[in-house]
């Protein structure tokens, strides 16, 4: 049980910043996931929250304790490292004890709680073997069973699914969930697998270039992006994301580009260059949206036209490639069927699915209506702090 | 009616069994002559340099012979042998061997680890000159390293013995004193095997993981735990291999300061099993006796030998 706050941590390697001045706070039984692109940072900062390799500058804190100068192995804390590391001199029996072993823990709760966590990840007919003998699979379980075996104040996590077979994995994810649940313990857990970061996490760290892009629920990493980045790296496939122009027309913002037109809220805006953004799945064939608009006159969605290039179908869906304008965009649904190469096509969003990014910053910008009396004037395009 | 798939059969199967003949045999008829051809040289000169003289070692120990050319030799039967084992010469020999192999294992492994441990908290340029100066020693020609060190503890006017002397302490002529003279040829035929030792243990130290050291100390485990219960038992193989080289070869590099500050004396308290072999053959002219001690050496090594290397296979982790 403990909360991990980090202060202005950085790893600087020579000529190249690994983690550049994180400030991050993780809360007494958050499951928090690292989740960024390869070479972003997160096996540096989970290394350094575990205490193996010093900052550059910053501090860390274990429940209001300052522990950036302390050795690991005081920090209480249990880690599945990316590459294993499991001791290749003992057998996975022994692998699993030692943590319990160095802690002088008495025999017999030993041998009961590596047989327990050996039947939570289908080891015992393994206990007998040296790691040289086991799969990748395999010897990622023991990895991660080890760091199980005891009951430490964080579990710290990099990748520890990244080998197992599918069926494995959401066995196992679901798994590790029910174990979060079940003791409330912090969880700091890097993965690059999106649907582990959606599925198991209370908070995702959105990392790129070692700075953090966004921190926040699943819910408001995937509906809120906090900028271009976190917007294209977080679904799949990614979020429809093209350049065009915000301003307005008759007291609406609209925002325009190249075969998109979204007509947006009631105001007046300053005419700048913004990304519109929208996830395929939002999406829809244009005709109905079409009559609902024309009998219930809710002004407000996006539109677009273009060529459908290609159709994927993925059996519970189908993915539609649609040229428009000099991007090509994606849409997610399972009515696209009747649809040919070359058709000429509308699509449609609601405007709640709508994102705009500056382009110069990739911030997210976010609209606040000002107040009624002055309508025309003051209302602005806000960038979100 | 229902139709399963029915897979068609492969061709190529079909066709060998036809022929009757299967594939793989009709391969492993010839054998590729072409590799024997390359080790052959080196063959053929082992053959000749060792294992022609081995076998002619085990055929003296057999004789009386002088080493004279126009001398013939005389069947002894296994005379050779008990003389060589009841001698008094070959016992000293034994226990001395045993003395400088024990003491060796102090400067080739115990040594090594301990400094290799130690300059792990070293780094960067500092580390590369602090090997360097450990290695070094190493690389002078042991007859070179005999004349310097005949200087150094010479008792008139070496710098050791006088340094000492200063201090009150007086070691006399080390090199012609019976309790002495094999503690100054230990310590220097140590000196030289240091280096090796450390370089060999900081190889094997090198080809550890740190992430197994990372992992134990996340779990908990200090310094301590960590050397006791992951460096050292990865570290293993590379101790059994030094130990293996260090009672493998220790009676021959000791020959050569033997033969230059001592030799063997005084009253035989330095020489070994080598010197004595040496002796016996070259300097009695007994090539008898000699071949039936160098046979009985070439036994009891090779069972060493094989003994630490089957225990060294069992002990590779193989890393990975
Ligand atoms: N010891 C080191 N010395 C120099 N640079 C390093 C070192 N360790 C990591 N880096 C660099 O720091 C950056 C971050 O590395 P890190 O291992 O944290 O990435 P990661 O996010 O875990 O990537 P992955 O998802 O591929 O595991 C990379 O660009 C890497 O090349
Ligand atoms: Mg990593």
């Amino acid at each position: 049980m403990s909360r991990i706050e980090i202060v202005q941590l950085t790893q600087q390697f020579k000529g190249h910043r690994a983690v550049d001045a994180v400030d991050l706070v993780i809360e007494d039984g958050d499951f928090v996931v690292l989740l960024g692109p390869s070479g972003c940072g997160k096996t540096t900062l989970l290394r350094m929250i575990a205490g193996l390799l010093e900052p550059t500058q910053g501090r860390i804190l274990i429940d209001g304790v300052d522990v950036t100068e302390l050795p690991s192995k005081k920090r209480n804390l249990a880690m599945v490292f990316q590459s294993y590391a499991l001791y290749p001199h003992l057998s996975v029996a022994k692998n699993l004890a030692f943590p319990l072993a160095v802690l002088r823990t008495p025999k017999a709760e030993r041998v009961r709680r590596v047989h327990e966590v050996a039947a939570s990840l289908g080891l015992e007919n393994l206990l007998e073997r040296k790691p040289r003998e086991l799969s990748g699979g395999q010897r990622q379980r023991v990895a991660v069973g080890r760091a199980l075996v005891r009951r430490p104040s964080a579990y710290l996590m990099d990748e520890p699914l990244s080998n197992l077979d599918a069926k494995l994995r959401t066995a196992t994810r679901q798994e590790l969930s029910e174990l979060h649940a079940e003791l409330s313990a912090t969880f700091v857990y890097v993965t690059h697998d999106q649907v582990e970061a959606m599925t198991m996490a209370t908070k995702i760290v959105v990392l790129d270039a070692g700075r953090i892009e966004q921190f926040g629920t699943p819910d408001e990493i995937y509906h809120r992006p906090a900028s271009v980045f976190v917007a294209g790296f977080v679904g799949a496939p990614p979020m429809n994301l093209v350049v065009g122009t915000v301003g307005s027309i008759g007291g609406v913002v609209t925002a325009t580009a190249e075969g998109i037109e979204a007509r947006l809220w009631p105001g007046v805006a300053e005419k700048r260059t913004v990304v519109i953004g929208v996830r395929p799945e939002h999406l829809r064939l244009d005709d109905f949206a079409a009559n609902a608009e024309s009998t219930a006159g809710s002004a407000s969605a996006l539109s677009v036209e273009g060529v459908v290039e290609r159709i994927e179908n993925l059996g519970s869906e189908q993915v539609l490639y649609l040229r428009v304008g000099d991007t090509l965009m994606t849409a997610r649904g399972d009515d696209f069927g009747a649809l040919r190469r070359g058709d000429l096509l509308a699509l449609s969003a609601p405007i709640e699915r709508i994102h705009l990014f500056d382009e110069a910053t990739g911030q997210r910008l976010e609209w606040v209506p000002e107040p009624d009396e002055l309508p025309a004037a003051a209302a602005q395009v806000a960038v979100m702090a | 009616m229902f139709v399963t798939d029915v897979r068609p059969a492969p061709a190529a199967e079909a066709l060998s069994n036809a022929a009757g003949v299967s594939p793989t045999r009709r391969r492993r008829r010839r054998v590729p002559i072409a590799p024997y051809l390359y080790v052959l040289p080196a063959l053929i000169l082992l053959g000749i340099w060792i294992y022609r003289p081995l076998v002619q070692t085990f055929q003296l120990s057999f004789y009386s012979w002088n080493l004279l050319p126009t001398q013939p030799l005389t069947p002894v039967g296994l005379q050779n042998y008990v003389s060589v084992v009841s001698s008094q010469q070959l016992r000293d020999a034994l226990v001395n061997t045993g003395i400088y192999i024990a003491a060796f294992l102090v400067f080739s492994v115990v040594l090594p680890i301990a400094i290799a441990l130690l300059s792990r908290q070293v780094g960067g340029r500092a580390k590369t000159a602090y090997q360097a100066i450990i290695f070094v020693p190493f690389l002078v020609t042991p007859v070179a390293a005999a004349a310097v060190w005949r200087w150094l503890l010479s008792d008139s006017g070496g710098a050791i013995p006088t340094v000492l002397g200063n201090f009150g302490i007086d070691i006399g002529d080390v090199l012609r004193s019976p309790s002495g003279a094999i503690w100054a040829i230990i310590l220097i035929v140590g000196w030289q095997m240091l280096g090796f030792g450390v370089l060999v243990v900081s190889a094997g130290i090198a080809g550890i993981n740190p992430d197994y050291a990372h992992a134990a100390s996340i779990d908990g485990a200090g310094g301590w735990t960590i050397l006791r219960r992951i460096t050292l038992p990865l570290l293993s193989p590379t101790i059994v291999f030094l130990v293996l080289m260090t009672i493998l070869l220790s009676a021959q590099w000791t020959y050569p300061m033997i033969d230059i500050l001592t030799q063997g004396g005084p009253s035989d308290s330095t020489t070994n099993l080598y010197y004595l072999l040496y002796q016996i053959g070259f300097q009695n002219f007994d090539a008898g006796s000699a071949g039936a001690a160098g046979t009985l050496f070439f036994i009891a090594f090779s069972l060493l030998a094989l003994g630490l290397v089957t225990l060294s296979d069992r002990l590779s982790f193989y890393d990975n």
